[in-house]
């Protein structure tokens, strides 16, 4: 996903004190402004613009102020790449001790990882953005890394890729995938053991509702359901996990169980919101009949015939099952 | 005439014709279920039979209702005859109709329904005539009379277990080839029978009835409204099962209510009102506990998923009715899940619910709303792809002319494709527990044949007092005790799979009548 880059504002430091020039009160005003401008057009200004918006500035404090500014790494001075013209941009980074050498590359590729936020970015996506080719990116990553600006996580969602993000970033949700991953695995056992505790919790309801029998089939019928936010409660109070289930993911887990066949739901009104209510319920059949013979079952059913390999009257699954 | 020319269904009935009547029989048979209309001559020279064993197996089979006959359309002096499929497949099922019958009645209907299944097409004096004889050997000490058979067959037409045959048609001497016909309202009308000549005919011991005034009028079992009954009881299994027992008696109630108002052939009853249920469950002398709670569990039935009560309207206390398509499709789907469940396991049933229910899924969809682990869930995909119980429907994405074009995969369940392919599966099933039944009985039969004479001659001399006591103990040591112990386990084995046949009957019985709603409705 290549947005378009909106570069964020960042707090731009206060100038260093440097040899200060004696600076007039029209200089001042003329920098306010050239400033000004060049936050107005993050894309960089060149002389024409400066004309259109500033026709009454003398050309030779124009000259002074600019070089002023580029001393003081305000802004900096760039060729167009056809007209060669001259462009000049607000130098937003702050003067700090990543500057220097491979600044610009650096800068690039943290100000893309920075825009990606908490859902990270990839190194294709990086590649893309910045231009760069593949060992300089790498070599940038691994020192940014190494210098504890940025960290990788594990993605679920495209297979093991690492994404990057800022280091003091939480990674997104979607990225890790929730409660059920743990370092990019997805948690077979322990999806288990909650569906298997809530099937429980379900069937103990649901004797205690059968008790009232002599009530009538609709008491306890009704009296069989719970609703996702109390299960989500009695999950959490018998702590088999180390961190708090959300109401979703418990209705996540239910679902599999709707779709297994052993509980159905029912949305209930209550009040002006609607919650999902579950119980256990039977199968219409205990069983298909066919099964209960060995053809039935059979994993070699269709290449089961009157003459060959497999039949009926050699079969050795019949002759276990007549045993 | 090898059997790989046959359908497995048509497989069935062959088996089934040759172990109830024969070879001869089940010769013919199996070429009419492979050619459909035949002549008797195309007959003759297909089987090599002679002539007069072919009528001879014909008659046999149309005095059964396994074949009908009707003109040929080329020639119409000449008829054709055809198998009857659904009447043969029915043989399987005699049993479970003894079964039933002596459930809802008692020994005396259940005897007439054996002695008219055994003679196929029978009129009402000599089916009374020959149960009491029957009734009278088992049971020296009462007799029976026959007027007390006349009520009881009497009853089995009123609730429609048995039905008139057709009889010839008005200009039917004029025709070579006879047609038969008979009208709606004489479906299941009982004639005047004189019981005298048969009270005569048992006291002289006689073994057929002569000439009586009804032997015109004949009867044949009603398959229909066994199949319907068949029905019933697994409806109300199912629900027992889903609510609680009271709940199957008083759907028992509202089933036969529906049975008598509506036309067996709809695929929906029509609707009958609160008030009638009301009634006939106070009429019926119910449990307590029914009358009590009836609203509530006719409600609970109406609410519950499976479709076993629909409510069309609100006239009359409530309109209630069944939708037969919906509960079988219900029924259906079960079996298809119970079958997936046993063959391949939790996490694919899971799946094929789960894809079924949704109606399209892709695989990542799939994996991440069942919360399977992706490696799984592809293996267990693929499974139930390869064993055609998931379909694949691809559509393309993106218009390019140029670029390979990437392509969504989704997965479904196409029902009635799956349905059929499990109903071909389970009578090749039945046929194969069929097999295997007749093959242990065959390569025994020396063995059972001798243990068979030896039990007979032990009763004999058993019967005899002045046999003395050593001789008897002799006879029975001509049998090893090992033979003794093989032939307690073939009979158990072939137990077994009696009991196993009849199981792969309900999968198939269910099957079938999904299908058969399904059609219906379209």
């Amino acid at each position: 996903m290549v947005s378009k880059i909106v570069i964020k504002k960042e707090k731009v430091d206060d100038a260093r004190p440097g040899p200060s020039v004696p600076r007039d009160d029209d200089m001042t005003e003329i920098e306010a402004r050239i400033l000004e401008l060049l936050r107005e057009y993050p894309k960089g200004i060149n002389d024409k613009i400066l004309e259109t918006h500033m026709s009454n500035l003398d050309k030779q404090i124009q000259i002074i102020v600019l070089n002023r500014l580029l001393k003081e790494k305000k802004v900096y001075m760039f060729k167009a790449p056809v007209t060669n013209a001259l462009f000049w941009c607000l130098n937003e980074q702050p003067a700090s001790i990543k500057l220097k050498g491979v600044d610009k590359e650096e800068n690039a590729v943290m100000r893309i990882i920075e825009e990606a936020g908490n859902k990270g970015i990839l190194n294709k996506d990086i590649r893309d953005q910045s231009g760069l080719n593949l060992t300089a990116i790498n070599k940038i990553l691994k020192a940014l890394e190494g210098k504890e600006l940025i960290k990788s996580v594990l993605s679920i969602s495209v297979a093991k890729i690492k994404v990057y993000m800022l280091f003091d970033l939480e990674p997104d949700r979607s990225v890790t995938g929730g409660s059920w991953y743990t370092d990019g695995e997805f948690e077979s056992e322990l999806v288990d053991i909650v569906n298997q505790q809530c099937y429980r919790m379900l069937q103990q309801k649901a004797e205690a509702a059968r008790l009232k029998a002599m009530d009538g089939p609709l008491i306890v019928r009704n009296a069989s359901f719970l609703s996702s936010k109390e299960m989500c409660q009695m999950i959490s109070d018998l702590n088999i996990v180390k961190f708090n289930l959300t109401v979703e993911e418990i209705e996540a887990i239910l679902e599999t169980l709707v779709y297994d066949g052993k509980i159905e739901m029912r949305m209930v009104s209550d009040g002006d919101e609607k919650i999902k209510t579950y119980r256990t319920v039977e199968t219409l059949l205990s069983s298909a009949a066919i099964v209960r013979i060995p053809c039935g079952v059979c994993p070699v059913i269709e290449k089961c015939g009157t003459v060959g390999e497999v039949q009926p009257k050699n079969c050795a699954y019949y002759d276990q099952w007549l045993d | 005439m090898s059997s790989f020319t046959l359908g497995h269904f048509s497989q069935v009935c062959s088996q089934l014709l040759n172990h109830y009547y024969g070879e001869i029989v089940g010769q013919v048979g199996s070429y009419l279920l492979r050619r459909g209309n035949r002549m008797l001559t195309d007959i003759r020279t297909a089987t090599g039979l002679s002539i007069r064993e072919v009528k001879k197996a014909l008659a046999v089979m149309i005095q059964h209702n396994l074949v009908k006959f009707q003109a040929s359309e080329r020639n119409n002096i000449v008829a054709e005859y055809s198998m009857m499929h659904h009447n043969v497949y029915c043989l399987i099922r005699y049993p479970k109709y003894l079964y039933m019958i002596k459930r809802i009645y008692g020994t005396s209907e259940e005897i007439l329904l054996e002695i008219l299944l055994n003679l196929g097409q029978a009129s009402a004096s000599n089916v009374i005539f020959h149960s009491a004889n029957r009734l009278n050997e088992a049971n020296d000490s009462e007799v029976l009379s026959p007027s007390a058979l006349h009520q009881s067959f009497q009853r089995l037409a009123q609730d429609n277990f048995i039905i008139r045959c057709p009889k010839l048609a008005e200009n039917a001497t004029l025709l070579k080839v006879p047609t038969l016909e008979i009208e709606e309202k004489e479906k299941f009308a009982v004639p005047n029978v004189e019981i005298e000549p048969i009270a005569r005919m048992l006291k002289e011991k006689a073994t057929q009835l002569g000439g009586h005034c009804d032997s015109e009028i004949i009867w044949r079992v009603n398959h229909e409204r066994f199949d319907i009954e068949l029905r019933n009881v697994i409806l109300v299994n199912a629900a027992a099962r889903r609510v609680d027992t009271t709940a199957g008696e008083l759907y028992h109630l509202i089933l036969k209510l529906w049975r008598e108002s509506s036309n067996p052939d709809s695929p929906a009853t029509t609707p009958v009102s609160y008030n009638v249920i009301k009634d006939a469950v106070r009429k019926n002398d119910s449990s307590p506990i029914l009358l009590e709670h009836f609203d509530h569990y006719l409600r609970v039935l109406h609410e519950d998923s499976a479709g076993l009560i629909d409510k069309p309207g609100d006239a009359g206390g409530g309109q209630f009715n069944l939708d037969y398509s919906k509960v079988f499709e219900n029924l259906a789907c079960a079996s298809l899940d119970s079958i997936v469940l046993e063959r391949f396991g939790s996490k694919a049933l899971r799946l094929f619910r789960l894809t079924r229910i949704q109606k399209f899924m892709e695989q990542d969809q799939m994996q991440n709303v069942a919360m399977i682990p992706a490696k799984e869930a592809k293996m267990f995909t693929y499974k139930l792809l390869e064993h055609n119980f998931l379909q694949i429907k691809e559509l393309k994405k993106g218009t390019s002319n140029f670029a390979p074009v990437k392509s969504f995969i989704l997965y479904h369940v196409d029902l009635p494709q799956v349905v059929r392919t499990v109903l071909e599966a389970s009578y090749k099933g039945l046929f194969n527990a069929m097999v295997r039944q007749m093959h242990d009985l065959t390569e025994n039969k020396r063995l059972l044949e001798k243990h068979a004479m030896l039990e007979s001659m032990l009763e004999r001399l058993k019967g005899d007092d002045g046999v003395p006591e050593e001789e008897i103990a002799e006879l029975s040591d001509t049998m090893h005790p090992a033979e003794k112990s093989l032939v307690e386990k073939i009979h158990l084995m072939s137990d077994n799979l009696t009991l196993g046949q009849t199981q792969a009957d309900e999968t198939i019985l269910i099957l079938e009548s999904y299908l058969k709603f399904k059609s219906k409705e379209l």
